[in-house]
């Protein structure tokens, strides 16, 4: 088969759909920029979505640079940040985020993402949880299967297209048995055209 | 949900969870999407229900989210405020982005001291006596036919709890109080002021035996994180789910999210 196009796929997904994205950590800074780009510019752009981005891995306002540069507006994309917190990273808030005190507070991360596509509403919009990977750190599998379960359930209800952001090299973790069964595909980054 | 024919006054074809949905009552939305979910449409009509909580849980806000969303459908709206001026709680609700000052304006939403009342009712002493209980009974039902009140909260009962002594009298306060709101069709919120722990949800303990439902806040405690935490204990009339959710005050209002079961122990 040949290479998919990562935003042509993302694009011609049905509504409401979670997709699991494989970045190999080998090419992590390649893999995150092909993601972004496909998610913030070409899906992101072309329908005019609202992107809610869950950062747990890296802080809001690294995110927020990166798709800065990829022309992201500020209107177009809101953050949840669960990291900067407990990285003592907190001292430059940005304005289109929200702090939540800690990667373990699954419930207030619901609350959160629910928050911020009530307020920029869509009838497409998206939600980037980066990672799942940095989530498995702080909160135990039985747990994080449960808020997997319930909120993508949530988001799917409510045709958002939801895209969570995998790290794995070849191994298959636990992690990834778990997400594979809540999302409707995965999209390995290596192997996707770009 | 049946249209048309006026729901049923008892609570005997109360549904349980295999009765069908034209059975039920006819619901009062609470206009708090997650606890109409978690209601199944909200609470049946014409019922009292206890908001019992510690401070700080968050009971006055739901409350008024309750009216206010009430009142923006057209079913006027009475808050009755013991302990804080009403003035103060109208200053509050512009928290809230969906409140229009106009609803308090147009009375809409009407806003009631109750030691204001007193002080008229001439009721100056420490503890009611029966007759007085009795003025304060018709006061309030006056109040709601003359104004048409469809939702109704007392912040808190527990106040005035502290000024009826006898439990008989208690009981009979509120079992008189709710037949009159029911007859007429007003659904309420009767505030409870508990502590942290207080192995009961009202001041005496008779109270959550009369009321038709009874809602608990509290403040839960994951890995050192604090958790505000919902729970319907009871609400007669509805199949309605007993789970834990989480709940957030955000300026577009109240949200729910379920409580995760692995989260449940851990303390500080
Ligand atoms: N819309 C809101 N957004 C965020 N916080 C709020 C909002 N409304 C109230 N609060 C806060 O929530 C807390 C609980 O408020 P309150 O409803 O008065 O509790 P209770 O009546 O149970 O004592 C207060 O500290 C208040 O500042
Ligand atoms: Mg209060």
């Amino acid at each position: 088969m040949p290479p998919v196009d990562i935003g042509d796929r993302l694009r011609s997904l049905p509504g409401g759909s979670a997709v699991a994205l494989k970045l190999d950590p080998r090419e992590y800074a390649d893999h995150y920029f092909a993601v972004l780009n496909a998610t913030l510019r070409d899906v992101g752009s072309e329908t005019n979505a609202h992107t809610v981005y869950v950062a747990v891995t890296s802080p809001a306002a690294f995110v927020w640079t990166l798709a800065q540069a990829l022309d992201v507006p500020r209107e177009r994309i809101s953050f949840v940040d669960a990291i900067s917190h407990i990285m003592m990273n907190y001292s430059n808030p940005l304005e289109n985020a929200t702090y939540v005190d800690s990667p373990r507070a699954l419930e207030e991360i619901m609350l959160r993402v629910e928050y911020l596509l009530r307020k920029f509403p869509h009838p497409r919009s998206i939600v980037v949880i980066d990672s799942v990977n940095s989530l498995a750190i702080h909160n135990p599998p039985e747990l994080l299967s449960e808020f997997f379960h319930i909120l993508l359930n949530n988001l799917k209800s409510r045709s958002v297209l939801t895209l969570v952001l995998e790290t794995s090299d070849e191994e298959q973790s636990g992690v990834e048995q778990m997400l594979n069964l809540v999302v409707d595909e995965t999209i390995d980054v290596a192997r996707a055209g770009r | 949900m049946s249209s048309g024919s006026p729901p049923p006054p008892s609570e005997t074809l109360a549904p349980s969870g295999l009765m069908g949905p034209s059975l039920q009552l006819e619901r009062c939305a609470t206009g708090i999407e997650g606890l109409d979910n978690i209601l199944g449409g909200g609470i049946p009509r014409g019922n009292m229900v206890l908001v019992a909580g510690s401070v700080g849980t968050g009971k006055t806000t739901l409350s008024l989210e309750f009216l206010v969303r009430g009142a923006e459908r057209g079913e006027r709206s009475l808050f009755i405020s013991v302990t804080e001026a009403s003035a103060k709680l109208i200053q509050n609700l512009s928290t809230f982005e969906f409140f229009r000052t106009e609803l308090v304006d147009q009375g809409s939403l009407v806003f009631v001291d109750l030691p204001v009342i007193y002080e008229r009712l001439g009721l100056s002493n420490e503890e009611l006596n029966a007759e007085e209980i009795g003025i304060l009974i018709r006061t309030i039902r006056d109040l709601v036919r003359t104004l048409g009140v469809r939702r109704l909260v007392l912040d808190s009962l527990t106040s005035v709890c502290y000024r009826i002594h006898k439990e008989e009298q208690i009981r009979d306060f509120m079992l008189r109080l709710g037949e009159e709101l029911k007859e007429a069709g007003c659904t309420s919120v009767l505030v409870s002021e508990i502590g942290p722990n207080p192995g009961r949800y009202s001041l005496h303990g008779v109270e959550e035996a009369i009321v038709d439902g009874v809602i608990l806040l509290w403040n839960a405690r994951r890995m050192g994180d604090i958790l505000r935490v919902v729970q319907v204990v009871k609400m007669r009339g509805a199949a309605h789910s007993r789970a834990q959710y989480v709940m957030e005050l955000t300026p577009i209002g109240i949200l729910m999210a379920p409580h995760l079961k692995g989260g449940r122990e851990g303390g500080a």
